[in-house]
Order: C-alpha cells, then structure tokens, then sequence
C-alpha cells in the first residue's frame, strides 16, 4: 500500500512534468514554423467559404501557413481576454467601432507606411482606423451601409407603387402612417431601430453631433435632433413603426420582412443573403436611405484586418493583410457578397449599376461610420438605455436625452 | 511516525490535481482581484496605476452601481423566499402518497433540464409584445402589457423564469430530506391529534432545516450572481432603463465595455462580501448547526 502510494505520488508529479513540457515544445515548434494567426468572428455559411478561399489563395501564392481561429460569440470580449493574457492572434478582424479602444490602449501594429495604395480605399472607411495624429491601424476589409428596403407584393396590395415613396424622412413617416391603415394589426409599415447605432447619422444630419470634440456626450443642444427622435417615438406609439423584436417577436428585421409582415425597413446589405436564400419569394426593391433635414445620410459599418504591436512576425502579417485587402479582395467580395472597400474593385465588379448593391454602395461616400471615439460605447449605451423609457412613455423625449447626456458624461468622468 | 507521515503523503498526493486546480483557477484570481482593485486597469494593454480606494469612491458615486443593488436585492427578496416555500410545499405533496407521483416529478423536473439561456429565449417569446401570454391577457382582460420593455416588469419575468426552472431542482433536494424524516414522529404527531397542516409546521418544516438552510443558502449565491437572464434579455445592456442590470452584469459591463477591470473587480468584491454576510446572517438566524437533522 504504501509502495503503491509513493509511486503514485511520483507518477502524477511525472505526469505533470512531462505535461507542462509539452506543451512548451509545441508552443516553440509551432513558432518556429510561424503561420499566420487570424481571428474571425462566426459568420454565414458563405462568408466562412469565401474566407476559406481567398485565405488559400493567399497561401498558394506567398507559400505561407495562415491558421484561422474563429471565436463565435462575443468576439471583442474574447480578444480583449486574448491581448489581457498575452496571446493575441498576429491578424484579426476590427469593426471600426471598437477601433479607437484598441488603437488608444497601444496595442496595434502602425500600419501607415505598410498599406498599399491608400487612396484608392472610400476615405470615410480608412478615416475610421487613424487616430488623431492620421496614424492608420488597419485596413478595411468590406463594409454595410443602410438603405431603405420596400417589399413591392405587400406595397402594390396597399395600392401604392415604389416611386410614391418619398425620398426624405418626414415624407416616408406620414407615408407609412397612411400605408399602416391598409395593412393588418400584426403588419408594420415600416421597421425601425431604436438604438444609436442606426440612428447617428439621422442626427448627424439634422445638425447634432451626438459627441463633441472632447469627446462627451450632447444630446440636447438641438431641437430637430430631439424632433427626428420624437417622430420615432410618435409612430412606435401609433404602430406604424414596429421594432420587429419588441412589437413583433419576430428575431430579426429581414425575417420579418421575408415573412411578408413588414413594407419597408431600413437595414444594411447584410439582409440580403437571408431574403436571397431563405425568402426568395419576396420582391423587394432597394431605394437608398431617406434624407434627414434635406441631407443625404446612412449609417457605414466599417470591418478591418488589423495588426498586434506585439507579434512577431509582422511583415508576413502586414503581406497578408495587403493581400486580403488588394489583390485578394475581388475573390472575398464576390464570394461573401460583401461590398468592397476598394474604388477600383467596386467599378471592376460593376457593383454601381447593379440594382440591389448601388444604393448601399453609393452610401459609402457620404455614410457615417459607426465610430467616434473611446466614449462612443459609453454614449451609445446610455443613449439606448434612455430612449427606451421615451418609448415606454415613462419620459418625454426631451427629458430621456437630457438623463442620457447625464448618465453618459458622469460615466465618462469616471473612466478618466 | 514513519508511517503517518506516509500516509501523509499519500493523502496529499491523492489531493494534489484537485488542489491544484484550485490553486491556479481559484485563488490565484480571487488574490490578483483583491490586488487588482486598488489600480486602474486597462484590460488590453495590461497598464495599472495606484489609485487606492478611489475605485469605491466611483461605485458609490455611481447610479448605476445602486440600480444593480436595487434590482439584485429586489431580485434575491422575490426569488429565494418563494422558491423555497414552494419546493417545500410541492416536495410535501410529491412525497404523500399521491398517484403517478414518479410521473409528476420527471415532468416537473423538465424546466431544470433546460438550458438557461434557452429558457430565457422561450420565455422572451412568450412575453413579448406579440407573444403567447400578452395576446391572452389582451384576450381575457383587454389590456396589452408590455412585459420586456417595461422596465416594472421586465426583471419580474426574469423572476418568474428562475423560480420556475430552479423549484424542481430544490423540490428533489426536499424529497430526499423528507425521505429521512422517521415515520415515528409523525405517528406521535397524529396521536397528539394534529392534522395533516400541524403536522407540516411542527414535524416536516423544523425536521427539514438543514436541507432547508442548503436550499436558501445555495439560492441565495445563486440569485445574488444572477448573470445569464438579464444579459440574454436586454443583450447585454441592463436596459430597459436598468431595471435588469444585476451585480454580475455590471461587472461584465465594467471590464469589457468600459474596459476598467479594476472597478469591475471591486464590485466584484463587494459582491462577495455581501454574500458572504448575508449567508452567515442566514446561518445564524436559521440556526443550521443545532437542528438534529
């Protein structure tokens, strides 16, 4: 017994040993070996397959290893943790959103003097990865824009054509208030979004820059601002704008308008591979985002590859980034169907004379990218959280900005 | 002395890969959080500055920090009490002998099955503005409420979802408990002339406190760390108007939104000790320790 003890005792020390060892050698080998490291967030089927492709172009052509690791849920609190733990990937996937944190806490590579023929990149897109000093940190990969979205079947039964749509928002709300008393109580005549996300730009337009230049949060300081959030407010109440998780229960807003219960919704190009597969019944057609205050406006949401300051294999990264974002990103662009970064494979692929992708496209030069700041998140959540109670009635609209302003500056003064 | 101290080793060896995990994985954290929250931290960088207390300081100035307070006491008072009378109750009537007892329990035992994260997408279809349970109430009383956006009612359905899906779970827990009380007791209960209530409040309850103290006392860690429910239905943000944002989404919120992980560790720590208090408070007042169970 105790023979049998000691030798236990001596096997699970081994055991631990030659565990940590191993795993030491793996880690130096696969070093030596050096692949690529790439971390992607979970997307569709054909993004995956596109992804999959143009990686393996890449590897075809430069003879390198590119490992792709894709992190399915919460993909900026799994790379925090990865940069916290020091074991970032060499390349990974940036929304423009989240940049100015990453860029602020230093740990991305500069990739100013290693991004090939910058100009050639819609501006506004690069724009959203430089900071203050036009030092730029990543390079676009593919971008959303919003239009507007009329689902013609349900539009003609009301008795309406698509050209007695109006082009500018007060006109499009007193048109889906008529629409909505020719349509079903579990029908919407238009679908909306509540949060800052998809709102920015409208604001932007009607003359409020929701975060100023030191970077707090102003959401009262005009009126047309308050009156643009106030229509939305009026016709969640009157139900002919509908907030398809809400009001709806239904998951998202292209399920709701594949599932014939909406006419219109505004919504980014990212719908398209769901109305194309799984409602390919639906005719629709895609009219660019209304006006706000006579202003062209659209909200861009803007995906970058970005570097790690701390990998050690930059060049091979910064090649691979060149690759994915130049001569790779026709192959990715056509496969996923996402919309390119790129001036010159926007025209190679044709994209503004197509009838479903110009109105997005077009939205690129003059969209407003999701992404001002380090506070935006704070702003944005305490924007989101506090229209929400404008919409439940328990405050005036007024009185909801003027406790978001509160709640976001006082967050913001903590932080500092 | 030879041999002891063999035995020693041996005992400890047998200890060691369990001791291990925790060491690395338990108290490693719980001692680099009590370092981490006297700094401010920056997650992806890993820079700390000393800032003391000042990490409190912020809490307590905070309203969004006592609208979490709020809402998990809220939640704690709602929940731990009325999940433990009604496993008691229903633990009782399961374990007189009632027909197709067997088949009651595997049914109600079902919510416990269940994943809370799916349980919490079935219960946001049910109570959404369109769903199941609005349309009924619109068609028996003719009013529609808004139960997920209204903030009086949105952490109310996170309620009614735990109590439902964690009653089996300590129902079970009951049973068992029930199953050692000696029949003796309640024969002597029946000679006195008690009936079957009396019988419950003097035998059944008292006999049944420490499994009673288990069950309030792993409710209570339970409902204090209250996380995946409220993060599911507001997604992520604690809205509408905070009234589900809990201690631990709070937290959350603090280390990957604000990308502060000392103030998120310091509530963290907070909440911890008062978990910790609370548990004695309970202890003491249920007196688990002297009941001949």
């Amino acid at each position: 017994m105790k023979k049998f003890a000691a030798i236990l005792a001596a096997a699970s020390i081994l055991v631990g040993a030659t565990a940590c060892s191993n795993s030491e050698k793996a880690g130096k080998s696969s070093s030596n070996k050096d692949p690529i490291t790439l971390a992607v967030w979970g997307s569709s089927p054909s993004e995956s397959k596109a992804l999959e492709a143009t990686v393996a172009s890449y590897e075809k052509e430069s003879g390198k290893d590119v490992k792709i690791e894709v992190i399915q849920d919460n993909f900026q609190d799994a790379l925090t943790s990865r940069f916290a733990a020091k074991n970032a990937p060499d390349v990974f996937y940036l929304e423009s959103y989240a940049a100015p944190k990453f860029i602020k806490s230093g740990v991305l590579a500069d990739l100013s003097k290693d991004i090939k023929n910058q100009d050639d990149f819609y501006q506004p897109l690069l724009d959203s990865f430089k900071d203050k000093g036009g030092k730029l940190y990543a390079a676009p990969k593919d971008y959303s824009t919003l239009a507007l979205y009329v689902n013609k079947g349900l539009l003609e039964k009301a008795g309406y054509k698509v050209e007695d749509i109006p082009a500018d928002w007060e006109g499009l709300v007193k048109f889906s208030k008529e629409l909505q008393t020719k349509l079903s109580k579990d029908q919407a005549a238009m679908i909306f979004d509540n949060t800052l996300a998809r709102n920015l730009s409208s604001l932007i337009a009607s003359g409020l820059n929701p975060v100023t230049d030191k970077g707090k949060a102003d959401f009262t300081s005009n009126q047309k601002a308050i009156d643009y959030m106030k229509s939305l407010v009026d016709g969640q109440k009157a139900g002919y704008l509908k907030n398809p998780k809400i009001d709806m229960g239904i998951d998202s807003a292209g399920a709701a308008f594949g599932t014939n219960k909406a006419v219109m919704m505004i919504e980014g190009n990212w719908v398209l591979s769901a109305l194309k597969q799984e409602y390919p019944d639906v005719k629709y057609d895609v009219l660019p985002a209304p006006t706000v205050n006579g202003k062209k406006e659209t909200m861009t949401f803007n995906v970058g590859y970005a570097v790690a300051k701390d990998t050690d294999n930059k060049k091979g990264a910064v090649d691979f980034v060149n690759y994915m974002t130049g001569k790779g990103q026709k192959q990715w662009s056509e496969m996923s169907g996402t919309l390119p970064t790129r001036q010159s494979v926007t025209k190679e692929m044709k994209i503004d004379q197509d009838p479903v992708l110009s109105a997005h496209a077009n939205g690129a030069a003059y969209g407003t990218v999701w992404s001002s700041g380090v506070n935006l998140p704070t702003i944005s959540q305490a924007f989101d959280n506090q229209l929400l109670a404008a919409f439940n009635g328990d405050k005036s609209v007024e009185k909801a900005m003027k406790d978001a302003e509160k709640e976001a500056n006082d967050e913001i003064a903590r932080q500092e | 002395m030879g041999s002891k101290r063999l035995q020693n080793i041996q005992g400890y060896s047998f200890l060691l890969p369990a001791m291990l995990v925790i060491l690395v994985f338990t108290l490693i954290p719980i001692a680099y959080a009590f370092f981490m929250m006297f700094f401010k931290v920056d997650l992806l960088s890993g820079a700390r500055t000393f800032i003391g207390l000042n990490n409190f300081a912020k809490l307590l100035d905070d309203p969004k920090f006592w609208a979490s307070c709020r809402n998990t006491f809220r939640y704690v008072l709602f929940v731990v009490p009325i999940q433990t009378i009604v496993a008691m109750v229903l633990a009782a009537l399961l374990n007189s002998k009632v027909k197709f007892n067997r088949a009651f329990l595997t049914i109600m035992f079902i919510p416990t099955l269940t994943s809370s994260s799916a349980m919490t997408l079935i219960f946001m279809w049910l109570f959404n503005n369109n769903g199941v349970m609005v349309n009924l109430i619109d068609q028996v009383f003719g009013v529609r409420i808004a139960f997920l956006n209204n903030p009086d009612l949105a952490l109310s359905v996170i309620m009614m979802m735990n109590i439902f899906s964690t009653v089996p779970h300590f129902m079970t827990v009951f049973l068992s408990g029930l199953q050692d009380i000696p029949e003796s007791l309640y024969e002597a209960a029946s000679l006195d002339g008690a009936n079957a209530f009396r019988k419950f409040m003097n035998v059944t309850v008292p006999q049944l406190m420490p499994i009673t103290f288990y069950v309030v006392t792993m409710g209570l860690v339970g409902c204090f760390q209250i996380f995946d429910q409220a993060f599911i239905i507001s997604d992520g943000t604690g809205g509408p108007q905070n009234s589900t944002l809990t201690f631990s989404l709070y937290i959350y919120q603090l280390a990957f939104n604000s990308n502060d992980m000392g103030r998120a560790t310091a509530l963290a720590f907070i909440l911890g000790a008062i978990i910790f208090i609370v548990t004695y408070i309970v202890n003491k007042w249920l007196k688990a320790d002297e009941v001949n169970g």
